[in-house]
């Protein structure tokens, strides 16, 4: 077993090499891309290559994620799992394609495409839409990096793991056992294929009808309402359905621990409420002003929909990668204020 | 417009608007909440173990009447002209009573809502079968039957999750309500939203557009 522990880590390093070689140049592509979609969206005289440069961008995403798909299946052919106590090998470990680092890479690729494909009000939209994209490439190179640091929490236990598996005794015991856990409760229960990607699915459509609320905003014309509503429902229902099922999973998971009311989950009811408020302030868009309500709404809600992504980067607690006691200057300036000091 | 139909619009903006705000103070709650929590984690990092118990408990303390507020606004709206206004408002008044008397009698927060939750679902099914069935009795903001249909499963499944939330958590019935609720308020959301994609005689309804 030892040796198998040697020989998966070698292969380990060996598949990471590759995805860095293909994945710097890759990485550095993309930070290129968002700079040219960016100037594209803003600069009026390259009007007419708005659309083909969304659909190039689309395109190049699209490749990254082929090349993420390759990898997490040659990881998955690397992450069988053994017990140390008998040598029965319990399963593999099938990542997610939506975790970790690899999360702005999805949503700028969910954006892309929605706003390849739109069709109502392309031509005021598209701007907005393809600064977006760029926004979250940009993050998703210079931050998430996925093709260059991939996964760290998972390949950071899996090494563990496998040095643990290595020296044998208590030690591999422990790794073992966390290892499995993670496998049977995290990646590979059916809810991590399902909800993070409905969400996601939902986070593009927000993005959406947060842009045309603002060119409602911007024209004072009620298509353009029309039009957000359209983007919003298209986000509200797989919010709705992806966050429910994280219900009976988040019972099983997270047993034990206070997840209920934490951060991340306060945030994600938040920002169901809003929309779900939205939804129901728009039934009276013909009364005198409730326009203006309803564009706040949807403001309103998208703005909770940032806060809900950084607060798993912030807010320490179940659903969250934050840290407690984690360097924050500014929990630290809030801390300060609310202490009376400066 | 005749004055108990402009009376009918004014009670169902003024439900409208009270719905949106219970929204909004749970929103601003869990906001709050997420604020406290990253605070109290930073001020000490045992946090969680020492006193996030009595935090929980302290939410669900401040959420429960919001909810059975909402709840009680979903009931009032819904149902229009189902029954009289009156007859409503006094069945609402006389669940809401009933769900605080069993509270109070068993001690138990989660049961006196459980139980206010249980019969606002039995109108909730009452208004679904009576649309269902064409009765002339429901109205609601939105046109069409499967548009009302659709409103009306989803505020089931809704009052149904609230169930789960608040007393099937350990409960072997919990998986199978749990999933009634969702399934209900996916498939009423959809209905609500996509009910003319839906419909088998498709009526096309053409909204005027207009400056603000």
């Amino acid at each position: 077993m030892e040796t198998t522990a040697a020989t998966t880590y070698e292969s380990l390093q060996s598949l990471l090499e590759t995805l860095s070689r293909i994945g710097a140049p890759y990485q550095f592509a993309l930070i290129a891309l968002a700079l040219v979609l960016a100037a594209i969206a803003v600069v009026p005289a390259a009007r007419h290559l708005r659309s083909p440069a969304l659909l190039a961008a689309t395109i190049v995403l699209l490749a990254g994620e082929v090349v993420l798909v390759w990898f997490h299946y040659r990881l998955w052919q690397l992450a069988e799992i053994i017990d140390p106590a008998t040598g029965v090998a319990v399963g593999r470990v099938a990542v997610p394609l939506w975790v970790e680092s690899e999360k702005l890479f999805v949503w700028a690729l969910v954006v892309a495409v929605l706003g390849t494909v739109m069709r109502r009000h392309r031509e005021e939209l598209l701007p907005g839409a393809m600064l977006f994209t760029a926004l979250l490439i940009a993050g998703a190179a210079l931050s998430g990096k996925p093709f260059t640091e991939p996964l760290p929490g998972f390949i950071g236990q899996f090494v563990g793991y496998l040095q643990a598996t290595a020296q044998g005794g208590q030690a591999a015991q422990s790794a073992f056992q966390g290892m499995y856990g993670s496998m049977r409760f995290y990646y590979n229960t059916w809810y991590m294929w399902v909800h993070p990607p409905l969400l996601f699915v939902s986070y593009g459509g927000f993005a959406l009808s947060f842009l045309a609320t603002l060119v409602m905003l911007a024209k004072r014309h009620s298509s353009f309402e029309t039009t957000a509503y359209r983007w919003a429902r298209w986000g509200y229902l797989p919010l709705t359905f992806g966050m429910l099922i994280g219900f009976p999973w988040a019972i099983l998971a997270w047993s034990g621990e206070s997840w209920w009311w934490s951060g991340k989950v306060n945030m994600s009811i938040m920002l169901w409420l809003l929309y779900t408020a939205y939804l129901h302030a728009r039934l009276y868009l013909r009364r005198r002003g409730m326009w203006r309500v309803v564009a706040v709404l949807s403001l309103l809600s998208f703005a909770t929909l940032v806060l809900t992504y950084a607060t798993t980067y912030l807010v320490p607690g179940a659903h969250s990668y934050a840290a407690i006691g984690a360097p924050s200057a500014f929990a630290d300036a809030v801390l300060r204020v609310l202490a009376g000091g400066v | 417009m005749d004055i108990d139909e402009i009376r009918q619009r004014s009670w169902d903006f003024g439900l409208t608007v009270i719905t949106v705000l219970l929204l909004g103070t749970l929103g601003v709650q869990s906001f709050v909440g997420t604020i406290h929590v990253w605070l109290a984690q930073r001020a000490d990092p045992l946090w969680e173990q020492t006193s996030s118990a009595a935090y929980i408990e302290s939410m669900n303390m401040i959420a429960a009447p919001q909810l059975i507020l909402l709840v009680v606004a979903m009931g009032l709206c819904v149902p229009k002209r189902l029954f009289s206004r009156r007859l409503l408002v006094v069945a609402s008044v006389a669940m809401v009573v009933l769900g605080v008397g069993t509270g109070v009698a068993t001690g138990s927060l989660s049961t006196g809502v459980s139980t206010y939750l249980a019969l606002a679902a039995l109108i909730q099914v009452a208004v679904i079968a009576l649309t269902a069935a064409g009765a002339k009795g429901p109205s609601y903001l939105t046109e069409g039957r499967l548009t009302k249909i659709g409103s009306g499963l989803l505020h089931l499944g809704f009052i149904l999750f609230g169930i789960v939330v608040a007393s099937l958590q350990q409960s072997p019935f919990m998986h199978p309500v749990f999933w009634t609720s969702t399934a209900l308020m996916t498939l009423g959301t959809a209905m609500s939203f996509y009910a003319d994609r839906l419909a088998v005689r498709r009526v096309v309804r053409v909204t005027p557009e207009t400056d603000f």
